[in-house]
């Protein structure tokens, strides 16, 4: 090849090259906006609202959207009641969810996106037919938000549109990249703008001493920002920034437009996104076996070796009362041993510390559990007591009383007759009456409450801590005991586990719970001795066989 | 290479090892590959363990036969073993090859007696009929098939604008004749079936066609409502299975729009599943892993007959028709 030809092809090979990367580049860039943005933006322009555009809305509206926003639009349809935040009351022309200024009537793309991607953690989910298949097609969409509309009267005055009064809030031209150093930035705007006065020093919603309620009278909940699968309108830093440059109408959440620039806005977004938690997706605990004492207190150093586990909670919604608002819906586990003991660390957020129970607020659910009760489902702001110093905060670790045969169990809710489960009950407010807060009981089923066990067979201790919107709590037990109603940890087996957690000040107690369904705990056995022994012999025989056979082919070959 | 023949020729060793590695690439990835193009499935199916080892076994007996036809053979086989073993390939080559024999080996005596960590996994069976009682397979949902008493009953109360609704509807229902004092209870039902109805019913002549959809009509706007209160927390306003509670749960809840879920099972089977949840499943179907709830104790026969109608509508199902039928 001569050297001209090498001259020539080394140009094309190059620009080639970038060419591919810029391409590469492209791909990505447009499938990462795609999956942001694909199913949310509309692809053309709002169709003009005619008598045959309301009319197809209005049948959209009411095969889909009118059992929780009522027939009207007040946000009163039957469902609305069990629903925490409560459906959006169209009358009132509050939207909280917009790309417009604090206050502002929201944009049809910004009720589009609504509609489109759903509010993660309420009872709006994503309509878009993209996404399900018997959703929304983007002309049913528009159809159904040029008919929401027709609820405010506020929607009809010219002088309150914010496209054409231009009050609106954009993203800001130069967008600093998320980064470690963006990230410090915003943690200093978070100082400085105060947001931890309600959201907490750690994002954990645990600011405020009070519940607060927003503009219609129901008790709100302050955004816990570490949980990002909760964030209503997107964990983004795009969606993030918007929240606080638009404020969220109707609630204490107001607009940083006046008092932080453009660029604070968005390190204080970076800084947002960074405390996201990342949910752990295995099912398995292994218990980190150490040769001294196990802990007995949340802060020892030895939980820092142990691999966390990350448990999912869901609101107890399989017998009445039925509870769709649960308060913790993650809890973090860790287990540590040695020859003898066993010690779980549980953590899980929850903004208030309650430690006070008043057992005569409890609430009777007899009405509830009859067949053809109305529902059979708590109402988020009726029928429990949804405030402070009420009933405890608490916690389960559930187990199988009977090592499982096979791969069946007992039914995660609290077993059933013929297969108990053992269930450690920890309350909050125990410690400080001097008792016992940790507590040993049986349940076969969820019919009758699980049956504390006899003061002498009670091997449990637990010391527990909260701090910052966090309980961390640390539970013991002797790793076998002689009591046939006891779970015994063996090595080497997976030990079915759950979860049942009650949020007092969220109103829960008793049945209305959160809880998980089984995950394993595995206490890791030493490798048996016979396995070393066997690999050995293994390795014996086979080499001896190979010098006897080299050897034996050498004197053949002397011989010859 | 041979001198005699002039042609390019394989050892006899080397040509076994090249037929065992072809022959075990082939079972192990040409069949599963070529498995896609024969069924058209998205997955490949793979050849099992057991099955892999008659057929090296068979080809092993094979290679053998082939070796030991005759001296020469047998000779030239040996050829490059003897070769190695007498240190004709140089004496790094052979203390290589007798220490990696032997720790290849003792590596799979390993393995084979080492005790795996394995999560315990069971197969699933979705619909169990182990204990479906065959009473319910001929079932006809009361409520799809609304009985002629029940569509003269409805044309009467239409008449006297008095349509009895259940009592979770009303006070939405209430609020809107309120509000907007309407010309018929039923407008707010504002569908093709229910306006025919309305225009019959005001013309005087009403047909028991028009009657009977519109009666549907009003069971699918009740059932809705029913769904909405009690399921849609799990399966979703969109019966896509991902309602809000849905994250929590080891088995998720079912998506009805789904292919092969509420379409391929009679009514009579979807009203069982309701009325028992997860409790009611065989073993099978690991009933301890199941949060469907045993709706019996809190919703009437009338009620979940309503649900199970507006959740096939929802879905754009219909459900499988009865053997027999």
């Amino acid at each position: 090849m001569s050297v001209r030809a090498m001259g020539y092809g080394y140009l094309p090979t190059q620009l080639a090259s970038r060419l591919a990367l810029a391409c590469m580049a492209a791909v990505l860039l447009a499938v990462t906006s795609l999956a942001a943005q694909a199913a949310d933006k509309p692809s053309g322009p709002r169709p003009e609202t005619t008598p045959e555009l309301l009319s197809e809305g209005q049948s959209v509206y009411f095969r889909r959207c009118s059992f929780c926003h009522g027939l009207l639009g007040d946000g009163e349809g039957p469902a609305a009641e069990y629903l925490d935040p409560r459906p959006r009351d169209f009358t009132l022309g509050t939207f909280k969810f917009r790309t417009t200024q604090s206050g502002e009537l929201p944009t049809d793309e910004d009720l589009f996106r609504t509609i489109s991607r759903g509010l993660p953690g309420t009872g709006m989910q994503a309509f878009d037919a993209a996404l399900i298949k018997n959703g929304l097609t983007e002309q049913e969409r528009w159809a159904v938000i040029a008919y929401i509309k027709t609820f405010a009267q506020e929607f009809e005055d010219p002088d309150l549109d914010p496209v054409k009064t231009g009050k609106l809030v954009k993203l800001p031209d130069a967008r600093a990249p998320f980064n470690a150093d963006t990230v410090a930035k915003g943690k200093e705007v978070f100082k400085k703008a105060k947001c931890w006065s309600c959201h907490g020093m750690l994002g954990r919603g645990d600011g405020n001493k009070e519940f607060r309620k927003d503009d219609w009278g129901f008790t709100i909940r302050i955004r816990n920002v570490t949980h990002a699968w909760k964030i209503k309108a997107g964990a983004e830093v795009e969606d993030i920034y918007m929240r606080f440059s638009t404020g969220i109408n109707g609630t204490p959440m107001p607009s940083f437009v006046k008092s932080l620039s453009e660029e604070d806005r968005w390190y204080l977004a970076n800084y947002i996104k960074s405390l996201q938690h990342k949910l752990t997706e295995h099912q398995v605990l292994r218990a980190l076996h150490v040769d001294g004492g196990v802990p007995d207190a949340p802060d020892a150093n030895a939980w820092a070796g142990a691999e966390p586990m990350d448990v999912r909670l869901t609101g107890q919604v399989i017998a009445a009362p039925r509870w769709q608002n649960p308060s913790i819906e993650m809890a973090t586990l860790r287990a540590v041993h040695n020859d003898k003991e066993i010690a779980f660390l549980l953590e899980w957020d929850d903004p208030f510390k309650d430690i006070v129970h008043k057992q005569d607020e409890a609430f009777d659910p007899k009405e509830i559990r009859k067949v053809g009760a109305l529902s059979s489902y708590v109402a988020s702001d009726g029928m429990v007591t949804r405030k402070l110093e009420v009933f405890p905060d608490s916690i389960a670790l559930q187990f199988p009383v009977k090592p499982p045969n096979g791969t069946k169990k007992p039914h995660f809710f609290r077993g059933n007759s013929s297969d108990p489960v053992q269930l450690w009950v920890w309350k909050a407010d125990l410690e400080g009456q001097g008792m016992r807060p940790v507590a040993e009981a049986i349940a076969r089923g969820w019919r009758q409450p699980p049956r504390p066990q006899a003061e002498d067979k009670q091997q449990v201790s637990a010391k527990a801590s909260w701090d910052q919107g966090r309980w961390s709590l640390v539970i013991k037990r002797p790793l076998t005991t002689p009591d046939k109603s006891d779970v015994q940890f063996a090595a080497g087996q997976f030990i079915p586990m759950a979860l049942n957690a009650w949020d007092g000040s969220n109103g829960e107690h008793g049945l209305i719970m959160s809880l998980s369904t089984w995950h394993y705990l595995f206490i890791e056995a030493p490798t048996p001795m016979r396995v070393y022994i066997y690999t050995l012999l293994a390795v014996l025989v086979v080499g001896a066989f190979g010098v006897w056979l080299a050897r034996r082919v050498e004197r053949e070959a002397g011989k010859a | 290479m041979s001198k005699r023949t002039g042609k390019f020729r394989i050892n006899r060793f080397w040509s076994v090892v090249a037929t065992l590695i072809v022959i075990y690439a082939l079972i192990k990835w040409g069949i599963p590959a070529a498995s896609r193009e024969i069924t058209g499935l998205p997955f490949p199916l793979p050849v099992p363990g057991t099955l892999i080892f008659m057929y090296m076994v068979l080809t092993l007996i094979t290679l053998f036969m082939f070796v030991t036809f005759s001296n020469d053979y047998m000779e030239e086989f040996l050829g490059p073993i003897k070769g190695l073993l007498s240190a004709r390939y140089g004496k790094l080559p052979r203390l290589l090859v007798l220490l990696a024999v032997p720790l290849i080996a003792g590596w799979q005596v390993y393995e084979a007696t080492v005790p795996k960590i394995e999560l315990p996994s069971s197969l699933r069976i979705q619909h169990p009929s182990s204990n479906f009682p065959r009473k319910f397979e001929a079932m006809k949902s009361p409520i799809a098939n609304p009985p002629d008493t029940a569509i003269e009953a409805f044309i009467e109360q239409a008449k006297a604008g008095e349509v009895e609704l259940i009592a979770q509807v009303q006070p939405d229902v209430e609020r809107w004749m309120e509000e907007t004092d309407p010309e018929h209870m039923l407008d707010f039902i504002a569908t093709a079936p229910m306006k025919k109805f309305l225009a019959e019913l005001k013309g005087g002549t009403v047909s028991k066609e028009t009657a009977k959809a519109a009666l549907l009509e009003k069971y699918l706007f009740e059932g809705r409502a029913l769904y909405a209160m009690n399921c849609r927390a799990c399966h979703g306003d969109s019966v896509s299975g991902d309602g809000p509670m849905a994250d929590g749960f080891k088995l998720r809840p079912i998506n009805f729009t789904d292919n092969g879920t509420i379409e391929t099972i009679v009514e009579g089977y979807t009203f069982w599943r309701v009325a028992n949840g997860g409790p009611g499943l065989p073993t099978e179907a690991t009933p301890w892993d199941s949060a469907m709830p045993e709706w019996k104790l809190s919703l009437t026969e009338e009620e979940r007959w309503k649900i199970i109608f507006a959740e096939y509508d929802l879905a754009e199902k219909t459900p499988r028709i009865p053997e027999g039928h």
